[in-house]
């Protein structure tokens, strides 16, 4: 079954093949869940979702065209699966507006409150992580896309249903949002 | 280049979408500024320590079992997949859509000057163009054609003093016949005499 070609498991799964898709599914589990999981941000909502994401794939699989990229079209469905998910939680909405002019946190208390024995390096982690998790939906999307999942603009693009120009300037802008918040602890983490 | 214009393409050659011939000048701004320069190193670093955790130990098989179970009860589908965000966008095109139409709207509400004569003149141009052109064939014509201007162009005019009416300028055509000499002459005549022209 690995030996078969991603185009033949697609075109077995649209005729109905359960077989074909779950190898579909273990070809592809981890790019979904890495989505989902940026997206959600903690694994036990990843764990639903890639199941869901799935699913949903599972019930539109007839409707996929076979001159399109199969990933492309799963990680489509796990960037909407993921936001839907997001809205209905009321996430979003409750999210503290992430804004670059607003006051960063104090290092000094931020490297206070961190878990005792953790580093430097590991509280900077913590910080980007939380940082990303802080960005605006289609900003932090794109940067799932292109820098978790190594998708070109091109790719996340084509995923995201817009133009390769939207992509650079959404990942510039994600970028710009997270050096203001990161800035203090960049320069605490420094080696 | 602009700092600005500098950090997004940065932030593009990260991505591996910096276009070749654009490095050089990215390089060139880079060594003179220290501030971008710093801003690559955050970006950098920021995207060395930025990596998913790894799924927790049986995460794939817990997911292959559970989906196993959940499709035995589902047949494949041709459900349609729609672009991200795309209740957003169809908002986006509404909000636009309306303000194109209050532009509209605005446009056709706005208050407009009547419209000039020139636009009653080329509405009968086709009726007038055949007379003025049998009057400069017919002497008698034209005649006919100057009195009947005149008479209207009183008409329109309001009443004058009968004095002023004597004047050869109070012709309406009077003014129409001078040439751009006579009625220079005219202008430096009046300037001089109402010392408007300054010292000649």
């Amino acid at each position: 079954m690995d030996e078969r070609s991603e185009a033949g498991l697609v075109e077995d799964a649209r005729r109905g093949g359960r077989e074909a898709f779950t190898e579909l599914v273990r070809r592809h589990e981890r790019r979904v869940y890495g989505v989902a999981l940026r997206l959600a941000g903690n694994p036990a909502d990843a764990d639903d979702l890639a199941q869901e994401v799935f699913m949903t794939a599972w019930r539109a699989i007839g409707s996929f065209r076979s001159g399109s990229t199969f990933y492309t079209w799963l990680y489509r469905i796990a960037v909407n699966t993921s936001l839907s998910f997001l809205k209905k939680k009321g996430r979003e909405r409750n999210r503290a507006s992430f804004d670059e002019n607003l006051a960063v946190a104090v290092p000094g208390r931020a490297v206070a409150s961190a878990p005792e024995g953790s580093s430097a390096l590991n509280e900077l982690k913590a910080r980007i992580d939380e940082a990303i998790a802080a960005l605006p939906a289609h900003f932090r999307a794109s940067f799932a896309l292109v820098v978790d999942q190594g998708l070109s603009h091109a790719d996340a693009a084509r995923v995201l249903g817009c133009s390769e120009n939207t992509v650079s300037w959404r990942m510039h802008k994600a970028r710009k949002l997270l050096q203001a918040r990161i800035k203090p602890f960049l320069e605490e983490a420094r080696p | 280049m602009r700092c600005q214009t500098a950090r997004k393409r940065i932030s593009d050659e990260l991505d591996g979408a910096l276009r070749p011939g654009r490095k050089p000048g990215v390089e060139a701004h880079l060594r003179t500024c220290r501030a971008c320069r710093a801003y690559r190193e955050d970006l950098e670093r920021i995207q060395t320590e930025t990596k998913l955790p790894e799924a927790p130990a049986g995460t794939w098989a817990a997911l292959e079992r559970d989906l196993d179970a959940r499709l035995s009860g589902e047949v494949a589908g041709r459900k349609r997949v729609e672009v991200p965000f795309a209740a957003r966008r169809r908002w986006a095109w509404a909000g636009a859509a309306a303000l194109v139409l209050a532009g509209i709207s605005l446009w056709y509400a706005l208050p407009r000057p009547e419209p000039v004569l020139t636009e009653a003149w080329l509405l009968y141009e086709d009726i007038l163009d055949p007379i003025m052109n049998a009057a400069e064939a017919s002497p008698e014509l034209a005649g006919r054609l100057d009195q009947e201007v005149r008479a209207s162009i009183e008409e329109m005019s309001p009443a004058q003093d009968p004095e002023v009416l004597l004047l050869p300028a109070a012709d309406p055509l009077f003014w129409e016949g001078l040439s751009d000499d006579e009625l220079r002459a005219l202008v430096s005549a009046l300037e001089k005499e109402s010392g408007l022209g300054g010292p000649q």
